[in-house]
């Protein structure tokens, strides 16, 4: 019986050591990434840039895991309190100062320096001045545009809406053609997106939320006002009010003229062969083209990762012009955030494409504030408020103005 | 003797440690937590009394979310009940196509309720066969689908919640009716008494304990209802409930000494539920 203990005891503790050992010896380390991209078909693209690195670097090696956007966040949070983060992590960009404000990602402003002349958006990932995380594929939200129902509403074929009284027009026109057909796709008070449609408004119309040093909140003016009011408008009199993905499917099926949409929808019309005609086309501002939102997914160090020199050339590898290139042709994503890929022709011929990279130059991100969470839920409940519960404009403006303050103040 | 009770601790000792580590910890813990300002990302946190519980019962979000659950469970637990006794009593006929009826009538409680509650957030939309059939009927529905309107999203998600669960409640009444002793029956038919003075004087009566059980164990389950509101509606429109705030509070806040409070505020109400019911239900319940 004793020698049967022992014998267990031995080899358990062969086994342990040469799991515990093997790397350190052999001078591999094994840096854990932390993902969002599961998609099947951009997943394999993730896994050869993986590859291309390791075969580069043979002693690092990349332990991917995925994560999914409906409760990845839980999971990093999580992890970050728990110890138990990874090396690299991908974020989404309004998650980064709730972590870069707890002092749980590694500061890249050194690290960065080489490299912010060719990246766009560094903002969300820069708090106090220093930075926390490098910009890798961003978001822009664009118009679509239903060319036969345009056409059938008696515009021409090429005709885009410029400011807000053109917008409202044509979508008043397509609502007039028939009794299942609708202006606008409305979103409804769908968590984390219904603030994302509005905020282009907002913002192209000179309104914002925060005052720029973040110590009281400017949404309750004249501008904000006017901008709240003619979304409104717009929602009431042409809207279909609906969730985004279905919104999307009406579109698709041609009983929407107008919705506000990302490149994915680009994606999705591409891999399931839709025959729709449109057009996309920028963000009407009240007078010209007006600013949308954008949003996107940044790459972050762990504070306590023992291996932050090697996660950072990993970091770099993954956002190089070449790498954001490939990932950006197979997910046909227009938004790389590496500039100079932006000039790449694979963009400059696809003309819907290229609305977003035009977009993406008038585009704007929330400012950078470790409250946005709750900022974000009241922004989210006014909206709600005003436009499906009938609450008036300016009071609601006014009272979402003092919760923000009270968030802010940390009352 | 002691030898073989030692044998018997070593055997219960893996439930004891699970029990112990995963379920009075975390519960305990909760309680301490509750009394705290902890949040996941503070390095540190602080004692706060009752201030957690103090700023709940003012709390606008949280009342409206105790308002919703109150109706959920006011709203369904009736119906579902005696739906489920209708059901059950239909049932233990015997005709052709009983087992079809039963199976049927259970399905819905053997399948993943977010599967359930993802096809109804269909029928209910815009366009969905529920949709279409008030329209039919002439019931004018919300212009944007039954879950995008205040009026209409929660009452939307209670009747899902009926039609979920009634098949289980059902099986339970059923295996009551089961346990009824044929000779009460008999002696009443004897006795000249007709349908409705059996169900009255026989059934019901014996059924009692049977429906405690039932209403004790839904009520419980309806104050934590959860998924159906996280998966349609991700508490707007309305529809928020006490665990669902919870939920946000914890999980997407990370507030876990708010959120423990708001666990705590539930337990008690939820205790003090199960305990009423008990009372009215023991004076008169043959057991």
């Amino acid at each position: 019986m004793k020698n049967v203990i022992c014998f267990t005891v031995t080899a358990l503790a062969a086994v342990l050591l040469s799991c515990s050992s093997g790397d350190r010896r052999s001078g591999v380390v094994t840096l854990d990434w932390w993902q969002f991209w599961t998609d099947p078909s951009v997943k394999p693209t993730i896994e050869q840039i993986v590859a291309d690195f390791e075969a580069q670097n043979p002693g690092i090696n990349i332990s991917i895991t995925d994560l999914t956007w409906a409760n990845g966040h839980e999971k990093i949070v999580m992890a970050f309190a728990s110890g138990t983060a990874p090396d690299i992590v991908e974020l989404g960009s309004d998650w980064i100062p709730e972590l870069s404000s707890a002092g749980k990602l590694a500061d890249l402003t050194g690290d960065a320096a080489g490299d912010s002349a060719d990246f766009s958006a560094w903002t969300p990932g820069t708090y106090d001045n220093q930075i926390y995380a490098f910009p890798w594929i961003l978001g822009t939200r664009v118009l679509y545009i239903n060319t036969v129902l345009m056409t059938r509403a008696g515009y021409d074929e090429d005709f885009v809406p410029f400011n807000w009284p053109q917008l409202k027009e044509l979508c008043y026109k397509i609502d007039s053609l028939g009794k299942d057909m609708y202006g606008f796709g409305a979103n409804a008070a769908e968590k984390h997106r219904l603030y994302k449609k509005f905020l282009p408004f907002l913002w192209s119309n000179g309104g914002s939320i925060m005052s720029r040093d973040g110590s009281f909140s400017t949404i309750a003016s004249d501008k904000s006002y006017a901008a709240l009011k003619f979304y409104k408008e717009l929602c009431d009199s042409t809207g279909m009010v609906d969730t985004q993905r279905r919104l999307e499917d009406a579109f698709l099926e041609g009983k929407v003229g107008v919705i506000i949409s990302g490149d994915w929808l680009l994606k999705r019309i591409r891999n399931e062969q839709h025959d729709i005609p449109f057009i996309t086309a920028l963000i009407p501002g009240p007078k010209f083209p007006g600013k949308s939102f954008v949003g996107g997914e940044y790459l972050a160090v762990s504070r306590q990762s023992k291996y932050k020199s090697a996660a950072i050339k990993f970091i770099r590898f993954l956002t190089s012009r070449d790498n954001q290139l490939l990932f950006c042709k197979a997910n046909y994503t227009a938004t790389p955030s590496s500039k100079t890929a932006a000039k790449d022709p694979f963009f400059a011929k696809d003309p819907q494409l290229q609305t977003f990279v035009k977009q993406l130059n008038l585009s704007k991100m929330p400012k950078v504030d470790q409250h946005w969470v709750y900022i974000e839920d009241v922004l989210e409940t006014t909206l709600e408020n005003v436009l499906y519960q009938g609450a008036p404009v300016a009071e609601s403006l006014y009272e979402a103005k003092l919760e923000i303050e009270k968030i802010v103040s940390g009352q | 003797m002691r030898a073989r009770n030692f044998t018997g601790c070593l055997f219960t000792l893996p439930r004891i440690i699970s029990f112990l580590l995963f379920w009075l910890f975390p519960l305990l813990y909760s309680l301490l937590l509750g009394f705290t300002d902890y949040r996941l990302m503070r390095p540190s946190f602080q004692w706060v009394g009752f201030d957690n519980f103090i700023a709940l019962l003012s709390d606008r979000a949280f009342l409206i979310s105790l308002k919703n659950t109150f109706i959920f469970v006011l709203g369904t637990i009736p119906v579902t009940t005696v739906t489920a006794l209708f059901l059950a009593l239909l049932i233990e006929k015997k005709f052709p196509g009983r087992t079809i009826f039963r199976s049927g009538y259970f399905m819905p409680s053997i399948t993943a309720m977010v599967v359930i509650a993802l096809v109804f957030a269909n029928l209910y939309s815009r366009g969905g066969y529920i949709y279409l059939l008030a329209e039919m009927l002439g019931l004018a529905p919300p212009e944007n689908g039954f879950l995008l309107d205040n009026r209409t999203a929660l009452i939307s998600i209670m009747a899902m919640d009926v039609w979920m669960s009634v098949g289980y409640y059902m099986l339970i009444f059923l295996a009551g009716l089961k346990s009824i002793p044929r000779e009460l029956y008999e002696a009443a038919e004897v006795a000249g008494a007709g349908a409705w003075c059996k169900f009255r004087s026989i059934t019901l009566p014996l059924l009692k304990p049977v429906a405690l059980f039932i209403i004790v164990i839904n009520t419980i389950k309806s104050f934590q209802v959860f998924v159906e509101v996280f998966v349609m509606t991700k508490g707007k429109y309305d529809t928020s409930t006490a665990v669902y705030f919870i939920y946000e509070s914890g999980l997407n806040r990370f507030e876990f000494g708010y959120a423990s409070a708001a666990a705590y505020i539930l337990f008690l109400i939820i205790a003090i539920f199960s305990l009423v019911q008990f009372r009215l239900f023991r004076r008169r319940a043959i057991w």
